[in-house]
């Protein structure tokens, strides 16, 4: 059951690519932007660069869990999910991982413009890079999913996800930030693992608590 | 429908409590040591720390009574938990004015990004996102619900905000709580008094507010 909800969300992106590409563009627009406003020396970029790619993945992921949403609502759809004979909590996984597929996708799209227009060097260990996306991913959307649940039928829905969501995942960036910085300094694992574990510990429990909780957040 | 002050006992209970926080501020200012370099600032402990207290209390609160509304859905746990998110983003908004009041003199600065002030902030800025979802919420029995989730979430985040920001950084720095363990009986005792006097007035209003709530419930519903 898992599977065909997840495969679901993903059939439906592939053919509309309505959450992808607006992603992407809107990504590329905000690099832009940052690469425009601060037009400094490569030092500078390369102090803040951490900082401004979880800003941009954190606008980009507010963006798709928006649209994910709004396509749910579309036709009543997700009445209709609901209505089918599946446990609540397997619905909120589904949602968590298709939406964190989807977002890791965006982000691979996005990080190559985003070295280029920066003018930063990466260092060469570069899948520790894709272990922290991942694991940065999962926190996101699980936290995410939660909040988009909360503020899919409410009035301003567009505007509540942002004010609910920046709060709540402020610690998991945080941790993000810092191990992406770790990282690209090219400090050894062992120096930062910290950061890895906190990321995780915040994945473990909204991820618990969203499993449990979403039953609650989906009754009619 | 009664008014809340047609109950001779809560007009007891007001006057109980004026008078309490009267005495306080009387004690504070005048049956208190000076502490040699803080002066006059360090006064403002006796209030910041009672005022965190009940504040973060209060967010307790609304994460059991969230919990407890979405096992049993009556009514009453709902407005126990609107009403003491009320009162605990009153007061967490007023640990927010007194801190920087008191770190100006003693730190030197207004703000630093510190553990508890980070966690406080994030925490005001979670419950301004739960009074917008209960204003624009929709449908009324499902944005009770959906303020229960929010409520409890936000509990969870508080110790994740706390370590995350307590990792990046580290030096130390000498806090109204943590300094407050430490003083002389002289200290300790006025400040205990005004914890206490704090914690009744939050009863007081959380007792008041319960009351507006469900008169306003009472009223929409019939």
């Amino acid at each position: 059951m898992f599977y065909t909800l997840v495969r679901k969300d993903l059939l439906l992106e592939l053919r509309t690519k309505e959450i992808i590409i607006p992603m992407f563009a809107f990504g590329l627009a905000i690099i832009m932007i940052f690469a425009l406003s601060f037009n400094a020396s490569q030092e500078i970029n390369h102090a803040f660069s951490p900082g401004l790619l979880w800003i941009i993945i954190l606008f980009i992921s507010s963006l798709g869990l928006n649209r994910m949403f709004v396509l749910e609502k579309e036709f009543d759809a997700f009445t209709l999910t609901l209505a089918a004979p599946i446990d609540r909590g397997t619905i909120f996984v589904s949602k968590v991982i298709s939406g964190t597929i989807l977002l890791l996708i965006a982000e691979i799209m996005i990080i190559p413009p985003f070295i280029i227009f920066m003018n930063i060097a990466i260092p060469s260990d570069w899948h520790i890079m894709i272990l922290i996306l991942l694991i940065g991913d999962l926190g996101i959307m699980s936290i995410g999913t939660i909040v988009s649940g909360l503020s899919m039928r409410a009035k301003l829905s567009e505007m509540l996800l942002p004010i609910l969501f920046f709060p709540l995942v402020s610690p998991h960036i945080i941790a993000c930030v810092k191990a992406t910085n770790y990282w690209f300094k090219g400090l050894s694992f062992i120096n930062w693992q910290a950061w890895i574990y906190l990321m995780l510990s915040f994945v473990l429990v909204f991820f618990l608590l969203g499993f449990m909780i979403f039953e609650y957040i989906t009754e009619e | 429908m009664k008014l809340f002050f047609s109950n001779r006992i809560n007009i007891m209970a007001a006057f109980v409590v004026i008078t309490l926080m009267v005495f306080n501020i009387y004690n504070i200012i005048n049956n208190t040591p000076m502490v040699p370099n803080q002066f006059w600032a360090q006064k403002i402990f006796y209030f910041h720390v009672p005022i965190a207290w009940t504040g973060f209390l209060s967010y307790f609160i609304v994460m059991i009574a969230g919990v407890l509304y979405l096992i049993n859905k009556k009514n009453f746990w709902d407005h126990l938990g609107f009403a003491a998110a009320e009162i605990g983003t009153l007061f967490v908004l007023l640990v927010l004015i007194t801190g920087p009041i008191w770190a100006k003199p003693i730190w030197g600065t207004w703000w630093t990004w510190e553990p508890r002030l980070t966690t406080t902030l994030i925490l005001f800025l979670i419950y301004v996102g739960y009074f917008m979802l209960r204003a624009f919420g929709g449908h009324p029995e499902r944005t009770s619900r959906y303020a229960a989730v929010l409520g409890i979430i936000a509990f969870f985040d508080v110790p994740i905000i706390f370590y995350s920001v307590r990792f990046w950084e580290e030096r130390y720095q000498s806090h109204p709580q943590v300094e407050i363990t430490k003083q002389n009986p002289e200290i300790i005792i006025p400040f205990l008094i005004s914890l206490v006097i704090f914690t009744i007035l939050f009863i007081f209003m959380l007792k008041y507010r319960l009351h507006v709530l469900k008169v306003i419930f009472d009223r929409k519903n019939n």
